[in-house]
């Protein structure tokens, strides 16, 4: 299988598709680095078929992306045809992008080649790792869905949920359904395992710091993972960084994870506090639970955010404000004030109630 | 004509006498008068609410109307003291903002409204309604829905001061005591061999298994149909095996129909009608237990009170099942018991494919939410649905024409209990929106909301604490405990919030975490409490983690649990022993009785 691709002397890395930068582009080294076998959809045979997955390294001898030539095929109701892909896989084994062969376009079931739309709607289909194709095995999908997936109504189900077929339906390629069951499969099946479990012999040590200050969000929580308590210290700009800009799994891991005497520093504490608008609102309400061990200026910081809570954040921070009254300044009495005069602030009649009862 | 007012007539005796208990205060010759909404005779379109007794008091009755104001509900009481009144409304503005509350109402006595719209301030509290002359003591008292949105009722105080009633949460109780003339105690109490609480799945089960065997059961239910999640007021179909208990769960479950299906209705007549058929089974529908008392680590009673007319009971017996869902009872009575997601060390559940999202490395409170599930109707007919501002709130962009189980939401400054009418609102808003916004789109004139459940159907909160606590790992290894009395094929799944991953996807939508595995079994140490001596567990707050609960919470194992736990109950009560015993000394005796089951 797919071995006559490695044997070309200047491999085509270009993808049609890739969620990353531009690593594709600088690659110097390519080493086969396991094989991972698929068991072929073609009921008539029993084979298992072997994969190479290579690793593509950059100039400077760096792993940068895991890599396979793939020809597979793609079989229904006992009628079988060769698909032809390049898949690309990030250094943590999650797909990044794919490519094609001029000569081999994918097809559907009718033998129509791929649309661009259709090579797009794939290319979305594999960044999903918990796709509702996931826990499918092909035969259920072949029994319950048309082929042609056609409209489904409220009232049109069966066996699979409305609701299933829906998300099958908009998953995947009209037409296509058993491309990208089969593709889906091999991008996420024991590749990608291997690929994890390699990621101590390419020296993910060496990679800890490439992943914490890398753009992508998977590298980032990845990073964040392998730090211990003192390395948050030496990388507290990069981890401050990150909060700033990744999404609420994150950020709810950095605010876990901070050890105390950090997060407790002045420049820390600013830093995180005056983000609380533009944060998720799980990261919101941890910044509220931890303003004890924040620096002072926390929460007077708050103070100025109060239309950004939720009921049950308010409340916590206004029994924080009266646990600590002697920390109230005026500045503080001032925002409790006009919010609590605020029409477009839901909650502000809880602040009218504080103001009255801590005169 | 004449059978008619005949009927009327006799309504109104037994109507004056049930006022009789309500206005107690008013016969000692107070000046004021104090009904409790949910105890209107004719409810009318309203619906009577009881989940969130706990968090605000009291039941209370909604106009549940969907958009379409509902029918008045009204009631007759008798003044002794004619005169002007003040009258205030126990009510709250469920959406708070800058926009008209959406549930907004008027109260009508003798036909006539009263000055003010209630419905309108924040939080649970005393609306002033305006004011009336009384003068004749039959006085007729109705709530008119002005919207269709959810506007909501506690209670109605008159009184000839011009004193508002009591807003904070501790005086209130006592006061309403006081004003409907309530002892400290029940009045009535009933003995059994089994109090079983709450009738989700697990809660039929345990009945079920234990009358046949001869006990004298009580099931007290806070809703009117049996079933929980199951039921058609809530409409999520059973999944799971029947391990050794097909007999017994198949007169309970329900078909594979898609969630939020009117199909649930028939199911819901079959086991209605079966439970219903069991003699020693004595069935208390739209019974709220409210408080269980434990001496010496031992359950004396447990209290419960009828969601519509106040009534009281008090249940006594050797042996309690907790199948609230919520582990109500065993709060109450001081068992042990966890709310939240372990630190993946703590039983070592890590999954590092989905790291925080499955076991978080630090524990928390972010466990699996609640939904409310949702559905249309596509008619022949147009028919216009309303902008909401206040739902486009939390729907945002979203657009959908019906829910699904993973319509779902949970945050983690939200406890599933505390705060569970506002997670309920929270859903009702995202529905609302999002239907509005479908409405928006030609090709979705002709749909209607034909049902939304007002119940909040809920995956996980308590889990009281056992002799084992269910773990991954044992359905990892598949563990046959020696006490294996449930038995589950069913994949494990967890949820998360898709919000979490990418804050552009609306925050009441969820994803499921898929893990496959073969059998698994869930031991009976884990279906009794580990420091209350008398009491077992059955349905999701049966003694798990969080992961833990990710396979056995689906209704068809948390059936096997109630049945095993029934029929441990027998063994219980022909050795008179505590559940514990059951496993020290019995073991063989409860197997071989579970294997007759089939
Ligand atoms: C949207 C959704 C989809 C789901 N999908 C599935 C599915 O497809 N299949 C499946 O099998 N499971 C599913 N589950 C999970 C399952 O429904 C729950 O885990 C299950 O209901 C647990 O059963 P139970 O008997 O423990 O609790 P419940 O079904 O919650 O029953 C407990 C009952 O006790 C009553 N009660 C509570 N407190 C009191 C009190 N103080 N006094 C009297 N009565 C009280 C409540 O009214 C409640 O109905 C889903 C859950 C949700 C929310």
């Amino acid at each position: 299988m797919a071995m006559g691709f490695q044997e070309q002397k200047k491999p085509d890395y270009r993808p049609m598709f890739f969620s990353m930068a531009d690593e594709w582009k600088d690659i110097e080294s390519d080493e086969s680095i396991f094989e991972f076998s698929v068991k072929s959809s073609d009921t008539s045979l029993t084979t298992e078929i072997e994969h190479q997955v290579r690793l593509l390294s950059n100039s400077l001898g760096e792993p940068r992306l895991f890599f396979s030539e793939i020809e597979t095929s793609v079989c229904a109701d006992g009628e079988c045809k060769l698909a032809n892909i390049k898949v690309y896989w990030n250094l943590l084994g999650n797909y990044v992008g794919y490519g094609t062969y001029d000569k081999y376009p994918l097809t559907k079931f009718e033998h129509d080649p791929f649309e661009k739309a259709d090579y797009q709607k794939l290319h979305k289909l594999l960044l999903d790792d918990n796709s509702v194709l996931k826990r499918r095995k092909m035969s259920d999908l072949i029994d319950k869905i048309p082929v042609s997936l056609s409209n489904i109504n409220s009232k049109d189900l069966d066996g699979i949920s409305g609701a299933t077929k829906k998300e099958i339906k908009e998953s995947v390629v009209k037409g296509g359904l058993y491309s990208c069951y089969t593709i889906w499969h091999l991008v996420h099946g024991d590749a990608k395992k291997k690929i994890r479990k390699n990621l101590e012999t390419i020296g993910a040590d060496d990679l800890k710091e490439y992943f914490l200050y890398s753009l992508y969000k998977d590298y980032q929580i990845y990073g964040l993972k392998q730090l211990s308590q003192a390395d948050f210290r030496v990388h507290s700009k990069q981890i401050v960084s990150i909060f700033k800009s990744t999404n609420a799994l994150t950020r709810t891991y950095i605010l876990k994870k901070l050890p105390t005497d950090l997060y407790s520093e002045k420049e820390i504490t600013n830093q995180l506090y005056t983000m609380f608008p533009g944060v998720d609102l799980n990261s919101k309400t941890l910044l509220i639970n931890k303003l004890e061990f924040a620096a002072p200026d926390a929460i007077e910081i708050l103070a100025g955010f109060l239309d950004n809570m939720t009921k049950n954040q308010l409340k916590h921070y206004l029994k924080y404000l009266e646990e600590n009254t002697l920390r109230i300044t005026n500045t503080m009495k001032r925002n409790l004030r006009k919010v609590s005069k605020d029409k477009n602030y839901a909650h502000s009649y809880l602040i009218d109630a504080f103001l009255k009862t801590n005169k | 004509m004449k059978y008619l007012s005949e009927k009327i007539m006799k309504k109104i005796t037994w109507l004056t006498s049930i006022c009789t208990v309500l206005i107690f205060n008013q016969l000692i010759g107070q000046q004021n008068v104090l009904i409790e909404a949910e105890s209107f005779i004719d409810k009318g379109g309203w619906v009577v609410d009881q989940q969130f007794v706990e968090q605000m008091g009291s039941s209370y009755i909604m106009a549940h109307g969907m958009g379409v104001p509902v029918s008045n509900a009204s009631t007759q009481i008798t003044f002794n003291n004619k005169g002007n009144y003040h009258v205030w409304a126990r009510t709250k503005n469920w959406v708070p903002g800058n926009w008209d509350a959406p549930g907004q109402f008027k109260i009508l006595i003798n036909g006539k409204p009263l000055k003010h719209n209630l419905g309108l301030t924040p939080e649970w509290g005393w609306e002033y309604a305006g004011k009336v002359k009384i003068k004749s003591s039959h006085v007729d008292i109705q709530l008119a829905d002005l919207t269709g949105f959810n506007g909501r009722c506690d209670a109605i105080y008159f009184s000839k001061s011009k004193t508002p009633p009591t807003n904070s949460k501790s005086e209130l109780a006592t006061w309403r005591k006081t004003k409907l003339g309530e002892a400290t105690s029940p009045e009535t109490q009933k003995t059994y061999d089994l109090v079983i609480t709450g009738g989700g799945l697990a809660g039929c089960a345990a009945a079920i298994a234990s009358a046949e065997q001869g006990l004298k059961v009580a099931l007290i239910h806070d809703r009117p149909v049996l079933g929980g999640n199951a039921s058609e007021e809530i409409r999520v179909h059973t999944l799971g095996i029947y391990g050794k208990y097909e007999r017994i769960l198949k007169m309970i479950d329900t078909k594979h129909y898609p969630n939020g299906s009117s199909e649930a209705k028939y199911d819901q007549e079959k086991r209605d009608r079966n439970v219903k058929s069991f003699k020693n089974i004595d069935l208390f529908l739209n019974w709220r237990a409210y408080d269980a008392v434990s001496e010496n680590n031992t359950i004396q009673y447990v209290d419960a009170r009828h969601t519509s007319t106040g009534e009281r009971i008090r249940f006594t017996a050797p042996r309690f099942v907790d199948s609230t869902g919520d582990g109500w009872i065993g709060f109450w009575a001081g068992a042990e018991f966890s709310y939240g997601r372990e630190s993946a060390d703590t039983y070592g559940e890590a999954w590092e494919e989905w790291g925080e999202l499955w076991s978080p490395e630090e524990a928390d409170n972010f466990v699996m939410g609640s939904s409310v599930l949702w559905q249309n109707e596509k008619t022949e007919d147009v028919h216009e649905f309303p902008q909401l501002p206040w739902a486009i709130d939390v729907a945002k962009e979203h657009k959908a024409i019906a829910g699904e189980w993973y319509w779902e939401f949970t945050r983690n400054d939200l406890h599933q209990i505390h705060d569970a009418e506002d997670i309920r609102d929270h859903m009702l808003r995202a529905i609302f929106g999002s239907f509005a916004n479908a409405k928006k789109l030609e090709e979705n004139k002709n749909y209607k909301l034909q049902w939304v459940s007002y119940l909040v159907g809920k995956r996980e909160s308590r889990r009281l604490i056992g002799d084992h606590v269910y773990t991954f790992n044992d359905v990892k290894n598949h563990t046959k405990f020696e006490d294996a009395v449930v038995e589950e094929i069913r994949e494990v799944d967890v949820h998360y919030q898709k919000h979490l991953k990418d804050e552009a996807i609306p925050d009441f939508l969820s994803k499921a975490i898929y893990y496959q595995t073969e059998k698994y079994y869930v031991p009976y140490r884990s279906l009794y409490s580990k420091n209350i001596n008398n009491l077992f567990m059955a349905g999701r707050n049966f003694s798990c983690s969080h992961i833990g609960l990710g396979g056995p919470r689906v209704m068809l194992t948390t059936g096997q649990m109630g049945a095993a736990v029934g029929l441990a109950a027998v063994i219980c009560k022909k050795y008179d022993i505590n559940p514990r015993a059951v496993y020290t000394k019995h073991l063989q005796e409860y197997l071989d009785l579970i294997e007759k089951q089939k």
